[in-house]
């Protein structure tokens, strides 16, 4: 059997005596889009930053197709084809938005072909930021920075893209939307997709699978339909002895 | 590397922002070609002084100068403190090899000083973790610990009382058109770096090092490919200024005064932009020049003046006041024929 696209490997994180994450195994499949949730503080966004290498692990160990990769600086997980995207959109104020998106394109991974310049035009026509290649990040809406920023990080040609809160803050058109272009990502450009979400219509409609983290570690995992109606998930967000739980 | 089209920074609160055309536009090659003619001429059509001939070269050497700076400075933002570190060494390793027996030809001595210069920058490596003013004080005690070593180095620098070399009347002369040269060479350096795939890293660098990574910018690699460039080009600068003045004491080359004129031709003119360094360094000599002669103790406070007056109201410096009146006078003009139009 071919081992996964991305994997990690009872990887852990401490921060002093806090475990921020404690050893969560993680599998995405190629071609899968992944929904990570949890309640506030349950270790999403540093399980991300062990993923892309941008934090290194205490413990455990993050594989590409088998082989480990972290450890390594996250600019060369990006050229082995990881993206991500962060909560707080952070674009470069201080290059157009066709600048903002070159930058992604100028490495790229190894599935990148063509010119950066070019390469960026196609993927910001993709995500619909095409009239606006020249103005700065600031002009922009928060909803079309966020669309900036997936456009960033697919200008790499990522085999897997890692998205923290993309649709968290935009008005619920624009989460539709988003939401839309998301699954056109995995569907179009064949992007394998993780994601962590707060909007929960989100993350049911658009996760082929979710994992659930609680207090840094795995509670539960699998389709939207069973995490749902997992007890154990229930608890971990509304609290034990609720009506909901038992019902 | 690839060419794209970035383009300097555009103007704060302009509106959005157009683009300039994806290569130089014609215009600014013609203006860039036709100005390095007109000084290379200078000299021989005009009866400048010796006096005035001299003062240009002091100008293009700090031209030369203040643009490597500004490579660090202005495109990277890792604002140094000191650069005199690499202008001091290019130049004792220069006049090292003029004075040798048999003498090394002058350019390849300049050559090799830029190099020695260029290495030793790459010793600032661990600090560029540091950003910002962490950074600049750094540099700081770089700049200041170089200066003691090499004053204390008595046989390579001849200590507090410098080394002499040995004097070329026709060389000074000759400097003019090298330092132009150099000068040209620099500009058209700072060209292709702002304009290549490197300048829009180093940019993206600068606003955010950490999301630059995120995109698969390496950014340790282009920090020292950066510095590397820029303490060659400084290191070259120091040894043609070795040559000029024919004595070199390290106190004066690595001194602080020094790195201070880096940041200071840079700011006057405009961190970040093409024009503003070169503007600056012209700016900077003439006024020296002037200071020194006649007030010379005051001059180091007017500059401090100015510069406090450069960041309080134009942080883009001489760039940012000529880009402000173009507008001014724009809205003028559209302002004038505006009227005419109304029925």
């Amino acid at each position: 059997m071919r081992p996964p696209l991305l994997a990690t490997r009872a990887i852990s994180k401490s921060f002093g005596g806090l475990k921020a994450v404690d050893g969560v195994d993680l599998e995405l499949a190629q071609g899968e889009i992944l929904g990570v949730i949890g309640p506030n503080g349950a270790g999403k966004t540093t399980l991300f930053g062990l993923m892309a290498g941008s934090i290194p692990p205490t413990a455990g160990e993050v594989q590409m197709r088998g082989l480990r990769v972290s450890g390594r600086p996250a600019y060369q997980l990006v050229r082995a084809g990881v993206a991500r995207t962060h909560q707080l959109v952070r674009p470069f104020p201080n290059l157009t938005v066709a600048e903002n998106v070159t930058v992604g394109a100028i490495h790229g991974s190894r599935r990148a072909t063509g010119a950066p310049r070019a390469r960026a035009l196609e993927v910001l026509e993709f995500v619909g930021l095409a009239g606006r290649a020249s103005d700065l990040p600031d002009a922009l809406t928060l909803a079309g920075r966020k669309r900036l920023e997936l456009a960033r990080a697919l200008a790499i040609a990522p085999l897997v893209l890692m998205l923290d809160e993309v649709i968290a803050g935009v008005n619920p058109v624009e989460a539709m939307k988003l939401a839309a272009l998301i699954r056109r990502i995995r569907d179009e450009r064949g992007v394998s997709i993780i994601l962590i979400e707060h909007v929960m219509p989100a993350v049911m409609s658009l996760s082929d699978r979710i994992a659930v983290l609680d207090h840094g570690k795995k509670i539960a995992e699998g389709t939207p339909a069973e995490v749902a109606a997992n007890p154990l998930v229930i608890e971990a967000y509304l609290g034990k002895g609720h009506d909901g739980a038992t019902a | 590397m690839t060419r794209i089209a970035p383009g300097p920074s555009p103007p704060r609160g302009a509106g959005p922002w157009r683009g300039p055309p994806s290569i130089v536009p014609i215009s600014s090659a013609l203006a860039f070609v036709i100005g390095v003619a007109a000084l290379a001429a200078l000299p021989l059509v005009t009866r400048i002084t010796p006096y005035e001939r001299n003062l240009c070269t002091l100008a293009l050497l700090m031209v030369s100068g203040a643009l490597a700076w500004n490579w660090m400075g202005g495109y990277l933002g890792q604002v140094s403190f000191g650069h005199a570190a690499m202008f001091g060494l290019g130049g004792f390793v220069a006049a090292r090899l003029v004075m040798m027996e048999p003498p090394t030809p002058a350019p390849l001595a300049w050559l090799i000083g830029g190099l020695a210069a260029g290495v030793f920058s790459l010793g600032a490596h661990p600090m560029l973790r540091l950003r910002g003013p962490y950074f600049s004080i750094a540099t700081i005690g770089v700049g200041e610990a170089s200066r003691l070593f090499f004053t204390y180095w008595e046989e390579f620098t001849g200590g507090a009382s410098g080394l002499s070399l040995p004097i070329d009347p026709g060389m000074k002369a000759q400097l003019y058109w090298w330092a132009l040269g150099l000068a040209a060479l620099v500009v058209v350096a700072s060209f292709l770096i702002r304009r290549t795939t490197l300048g829009l890293q180093l940019l993206a660098i600068k606003a955010d090092v950490d999301a630059a990574a995120d995109v698969g910018v390496n950014a340790t690699f282009c920090q020292d490919l950066v510095m590397v460039l820029s303490g060659t080009v400084v290191g070259v600068t120091g040894g043609l200024w070795a040559s000029f003045f024919s004595f070199i004491d390290p106190q004066d080359m690595f001194g602080f005064d020094r790195s201070i004129g880096f940041v200071l031709m840079s700011v006057i003119g405009g961190v970040g932009t093409i024009l503003g360094p070169v503007l600056g360094a012209v700016v900077f000599v003439l006024l020296r020049q002037f200071l020194l002669a006649s007030y010379p103790q005051l001059y180091l406070g007017l500059y401090g003046i100015l510069l406090i007056l450069i960041i309080l109201f134009e942080p883009l410096g001489l760039t940012g006041l000529g880009q402000r009146l173009a507008r001014a006078l724009r809205r003028h003009r559209r302002g004038a024929t505006g009227v005419v139009a109304a029925p």
